[in-house]
């Protein structure tokens, strides 16, 4: 059987930007974040303390990267309503066409691809709810490190004024009764999240390539060019 | 969760602190001190003690005793023009009276009050505060004892500050804590007294947040006084045992002002419970350098090294034991080589005192208790159920899956 292939844009350059720098983001973070939760290398290097910032680079390159984090999810929040590319709200709505073509996505993967009754050309629901999965876990990522974060700035003051540790507060303060009371609890939380963005992250590169193998349209393709293939019969 | 003060957590104002409100608050709150302490003058003193009598024969001079006003001014957080107000106040804080009652406690507050061992300024004021009834340090028992209490709410209706000590069991042990020949339970008791109190001041970490009595598994459903009382002003001075300079601020801040001090959202007074242990520790510099105490007695411990790795919880601790110290800013726990253990946050017993780092605290796994694991091996336990699922998913697809234009 022969099959022309027909190219498709599915992904923009600042989405496939946005994809590598939350990639690297991601790693950075969770490499540092296990480091501030319990210091695994060693530490008796013969200098005074004064020359050397071990723990304080490790949060300091969190930090960085939960900034980038934080404003990547907004730019990303913003363009599910308002991108001019591909609006990721429209396949959201619980509409009958996107409840089954959920459900058509989800049996093809749990049949092997031997059952497919959809366009797997442009972006499917099941694909767009599992990424909204993602953006909800990276906000309350965010919600709690704001939230661990302002614990040291107490004076209500900071670099850039006195806006954002009240703006901090206010966002983040109600994270503490909802972890379950304690500063501790939101500790816990931010740090078990982790877990879950890593097992979100295992499915999604899982997926990636199981759909390359699979659907034989070069998804993988996608993050890199931005385009992936369509089969047009003769 | 329960705690209705939580909602207060979303204020900004219970979390700031403001150390400076500004020439003319300063100035209207001057004048009302003045006047306010112009009127407790007129009052006769419950006990007739000469404090610079009491100071002389404890051998501190007046010029020792100004330097501590000085430095209880700048711990309240008032400007130095306050010092000669604070030294005034405190001179007439036996017009006070104070009532003080045990819960479930180990009466190490009551301790840390009395300060047995060569008093020094702060355990002396607290001497000689009018106390009128306090079960450990009285002569009087049982009958006796129930009368004084009688005649001191009786006189002091409404006046009196309420210092309670422990925890009220609220759950099955509510009937195993009784007290007195009534057979009053600990909840009926403070009730009792609370509703006759001008304001309560909670002390120790037992009376403010339940405390040591109140770890898993709380068999006597052990609470602190903020969830049993709700009809008085709440003043928490956590911390086990909680800093005699803190419980003398409170009282200060009360004959000075009239007012109980400002507090944040779990009810701690702003000056003492405002700023964060690790943020005013003398060993922070090593926490930022990555150099840890690896294990008790080595060679980090004896050039004091960050003892983070050693379970400390400063990082989440907020107290001012790191700036005002323990027995006359002798010494604290970080100083003697021993990590934070967060005694003056909630659940502290729970959640804050053990000797690991805070990644790897042991974490309920089921809500009522059951297995324990840290956030890691509940993290690689998910991570494993994530790969074998995968695995399974992979290995089916390569026996039984269909590749697009393949004919099956």
């Amino acid at each position: 059987m022969s099959a022309n292939y027909q190219p498709i844009k599915r992904m923009t350059l600042f989405m496939r930007l946005n994809h590598w720098v939350v990639f690297f983001s991601m790693i950075a973070a969770v490499i540092t974040g296990l480091y501030i939760g319990h210091p695994y290398y060693q530490t008796l290097i013969s200098e005074p303390a004064a020359y050397k910032f071990v723990m304080a680079w490790n949060r300091a390159i969190h930090f960085y990267a939960a900034i980038i984090f934080d404003v990547s999810s907004i730019v990303i929040a913003y363009l599910y309503f308002f991108s001019r590319f591909d609006k990721p709200i429209k396949k959201l709505i619980p509409t009958k066409q996107n409840l089954v073509e959920f459900w058509e996505v989800f049996v093809n993967l749990v049949t092997l691809n031997r059952v497919k009754r959809f366009d797997s050309s442009h972006e499917d629901s099941f694909h767009v709810v599992y990424f909204t999965i993602f953006h909800l876990l990276l906000a309350w990522m965010l919600l709690t490190g704001l939230q661990l974060y302002v614990l040291g700035l107490e004076s209500g003051m900071s670099s850039i004024g006195k806006w954002w540790p009240t703006l901090l507060h206010l966002a983040t303060d109600w994270t503490v009764p909802v972890c379950g009371g304690t500063k501790m609890d939101v500790r816990y939380v931010h740090h078990m999240t982790m877990y879950f963005i890593l097992v979100w992250i295992m499915f999604h590169i899982y997926y990636v390539v199981w759909r390359t193998i699979f659907w034989r349209e070069g998804d993988i393709a996608i993050v890199f060019g931005g385009y992936k293939f369509k089969r047009v019969k003769k | 969760m329960n705690r209705e003060h939580l909602r207060s957590l979303f204020t900004t104002k219970s979390a700031r602190v403001d150390t400076n409100k500004g020439e003319e608050y300063y100035n209207s709150l001057y004048k009302r001190c003045r006047a306010r302490l112009d009127e407790l003058k007129k009052i006769t003193p419950m006990r007739n003690i000469d404090i610079a009598q009491v100071l002389e024969d404890e051998g501190i001079s007046r010029r020792d005793f100004l330097k501590w006003a000085s430095a209880t001014t700048a711990m309240l957080m008032l400007p130095a023009s306050f010092t000669p107000l604070v030294a005034e106040a405190a001179e007439l804080m036996n017009r006070i009276p104070v009532i003080w009652i045990e819960l479930q406690d180990c009466a190490g507050n009551s301790e840390a009050f009395i300060r047995a061992d060569g008093p020094k300024v702060d355990e002396i004021i607290l001497e000689i505060i009018s106390l009128e009834f306090h079960e450990t340090l009285m002569a009087p028992a049982g009958h006796q004892a129930e009368a004084q209490l009688h005649d001191a709410v009786e006189h002091f209706r409404g006046k009196y500050l309420l210092f309670v000590e422990g925890a009220i069991p609220v759950g099955r042990g509510r009937e195993w804590c009784t007290i007195g020949a009534s057979g009053e339970t600990f909840e009926e008791h403070l009730t009792k007294l609370a509703n006759d109190a001008a304001a309560i001041v909670a002390v120790g970490t037992c009376a403010t947040f339940g405390g040591v009595p109140a770890a898993a598994p709380n068999p006597t459903g052990a609470v602190g006084v903020m969830d049993v009382v709700n009809n008085k002003p709440i003043i928490n001075i956590p911390a086990c045992p909680a800093n005699p300079a803190n419980m003398v601020g409170v009282i200060l801040h009360y004959v000075l002002t009239g007012q109980i001090p400002e507090l944040d959202s779990l009810l701690r007074p702003k000056f003492a419970f405002g700023y964060r242990i690790h943020d005013n520790c003398e060993r922070r510099a090593h926490f930022d350098a990555g150099e840890f105490v690896e294990e008790w007695g080595d060679e980090g411990a004896k050039n004091n090294f960050c003892l983070y790795k050693m379970g400390c919880k400063g990082p989440m601790t907020f107290n001012n034991c790191s700036i005002v110290r323990y027995n006359e800013s002798v010494n604290w726990p970080i100083g003697a080589g021993h990590g934070c253990i967060g005694c003056s946050e909630p659940g502290f017993w729970d959640k804050y005192a053990y000797e690991r780092p805070m990644a790897d605290a042991n974490i309920k796994m089921a809500p009522n208790g059951g297995v324990e694991k840290s956030v890691d091996q509940f993290g690689l336990a998910l991570l494993t159920a994530a790969g074998v699922g995968i695995a399974i998913h992979a290995a089916a697809s390569a026996i039984g899956g269909k590749k697009e234009g393949e004919e099956k």
